[in-house]
């Protein structure tokens, strides 16, 4: 499964009307995205489901940027296939 | 020195119209807005009928977000409070954006969105619950996404008086704009019960009619009323000081001329049965105009048994033996009880029936009860020259609140 596309869709979901063009690595989710911390909650419960992994709180309220998620996912994914 | 506050904007979603130009229509054609029950699948309930509102699309009226991050009490009231300041023709901006403020009542809230996420947790825990249920439940979301959307500053929260929750709204806004603590309120009420839980509730409760042929089930007044009909929806009215509404030219719809509020002090769902407190509250409503000016009374007339009878009683007490000459009507006969909503839409009757001249009926009304020989306008509407109108709404609680709405006389 493709991290990024993944983290994309989700975002899109939580997110009606988000412009995907929008989505890339670097975006920002609050200023580029309009993505809140509830909607990031929301974005982290559908990516757990997706990947069927659990995303510690501590490494989520860090995240900035849409590459972020991608980046706590892959090393969680790491973790669990090591 | 005290103000006078009047109406310049209303907006409604009901079960007989997405606004109140269609609500009204239908309301003075005697049409019901009961059906069967689509929100839910109520098989295996033994009430299967409701006034819901139809054909309702959130996405048609509020953007996606809005649409999809309010339960449907909030959706009903952002779209009627949007109709109501568009309407009253009022423009929030820099200058005047602390001068007006929001209080939109609902009687249960964002009752489908707390059951939902209460099977969620039940059937997947607690960190699969959505971090929206605690804003899409909270009461006060309906006031609060009114706020946010129009970028209103001014004071801003609920009101929960159960059934009469809308009629108190109205009746605390304008107290505040009388008194001059605020120059505008965007008041009303809404709710949207039509859920399983909500339906299991009010019928252990045996409050509801059992009567399953849905447009006969409302029958208020009439000697076989069994019990009332849920409804949902919402209205929002634009109250304003007078001078405040003359110096942004609006044009004025009507004058709220007084409100009262009493309890009962005597049964949680039960009203008190001579309607003694319920007659206090009209007197209250009435005490700073003339009571002979009342020309029409938008009953409560809910279709239970009790509340019809003691209503009526409530009526006679207040009015002696005029009471007989004053036409009343339930606009709950065809709209289903909208709980919440109910005395915020009953409102907006009484400012339409002094404007158009025109009562709509009370239908279902074809059995008599000696009980209850006041003059419902049975059936069909009639024509009316009302200079001050009376909303009575009552309420499990013991609430009894009712507003008095005058012809704005243009002075």
């Amino acid at each position: 499964m493709n991290v990024f596309e993944e983290v994309k869709k989700a975002l899109c979901k939580a997110s009606a009307g988000l412009d995907e063009s929008k989505v890339v690595s670097g975006a920002l989710l609050k200023d580029d995205l309009d993505i809140d911390s509830l909607d990031l909650v929301e974005v982290a419960m559908t990516l757990e489901d997706t990947f069927n992994l659990t995303l510690p709180e501590d490494e989520m309220e860090n995240i900035r940027t849409v590459g972020d998620i991608v980046s706590v996912i892959e090393a969680r994914l790491k973790v669990q296939s090591a | 020195m005290l103000n006078r506050v009047v109406v310049t904007g209303y907006g409604a979603v009901t079960p007989l119209g997405l606004n109140v130009d269609d609500t009204w229509r239908n309301l003075v054609a005697g049409v019901s807005g009961v059906g069967y029950i689509s929100l839910f699948d109520a098989t295996d309930f033994k009430v299967k009928i409701a006034a819901e509102v139809k054909d309702f699309d959130p996405a048609a009226h509020l953007d996606p977000t809005a649409a999809r991050r309010n339960d449907r009490f909030a959706q009903f009231a952002l779209v009627a409070g949007i109709q109501a300041i568009d309407a009253a023709g009022l423009k929030v901006d820099d200058a005047n954006r602390y001068d007006i403020g929001v209080l939109i009542g609902s009687g249960v809230g964002g009752l489908d969105s707390l059951t939902q996420q209460l099977d969620v947790l039940k059937t997947r825990g607690p960190t699969r619950v959505s971090p929206f249920l605690v804003p899409m439940m909270i009461a006060d979301s309906a006031s609060s996404q009114v706020s946010i959307k129009m970028g209103i500053m001014g004071a801003n929260f609920g009101l929960i008086s159960a059934c009469a929750t809308g009629t108190d709204a109205l009746g605390i806004a304008y107290k505040m704009i009388k008194w001059g603590e605020i120059k505008a309120m965007v008041a009303g009420g809404a709710d949207a019960a039509v859920t399983p839980v909500g339906f299991a509730g009010f019928t252990q409760a045996g409050a509801l009619s059992r009567n399953n042929e849905p447009q006969k089930a409302s029958r208020p007044f009439d000697m076989e009323r069994d019990g009332f009909v849920v409804g949902e929806g919402a209205a929002v009215l634009v109250l304003e000081n007078l001078d405040y509404a003359r110096s942004r030219g609006a044009s004025i719809i009507a004058e709220i001329v007084g409100y009262g509020a009493t309890s009962d002090a005597f049964h949680i769902t039960q009203p008190l049965e001579n309607g003694e407190a319920a007659a206090k509250a009209i007197e209250l409503a009435l005490a700073g105009v003339d009571c002979k000016k009342v020309g029409y009374i938008n009953a409560h007339g809910t279709s239970t048994p009790l509340n019809d009878a003691s209503e009526t009683k409530a009526i006679k007490k207040a009015f002696g033996d005029r009471a007989y000459k004053i036409p009343i009507s339930s606009a709950k006969s065809m709209l289903g009880h909208m709980m919440g909503a109910a005395g915020a839409i009953e409102a907006v009757v009484c400012c339409k029936v002094i404007n158009e001249g025109i009562i709509p009926p009370t239908v279902n009304l074809e059995h008599p009860d000696p009980e209850c020989d006041l003059d419902y306008v049975p059936n069909v509407a009639r024509d009316g020259d009302v200079r001050i109108a009376i909303s009575n709404s009552f309420g499990f609680g013991g609430h009894n609140s009712v507003i008095a709405i005058g012809r704005y006389d243009g002075q």
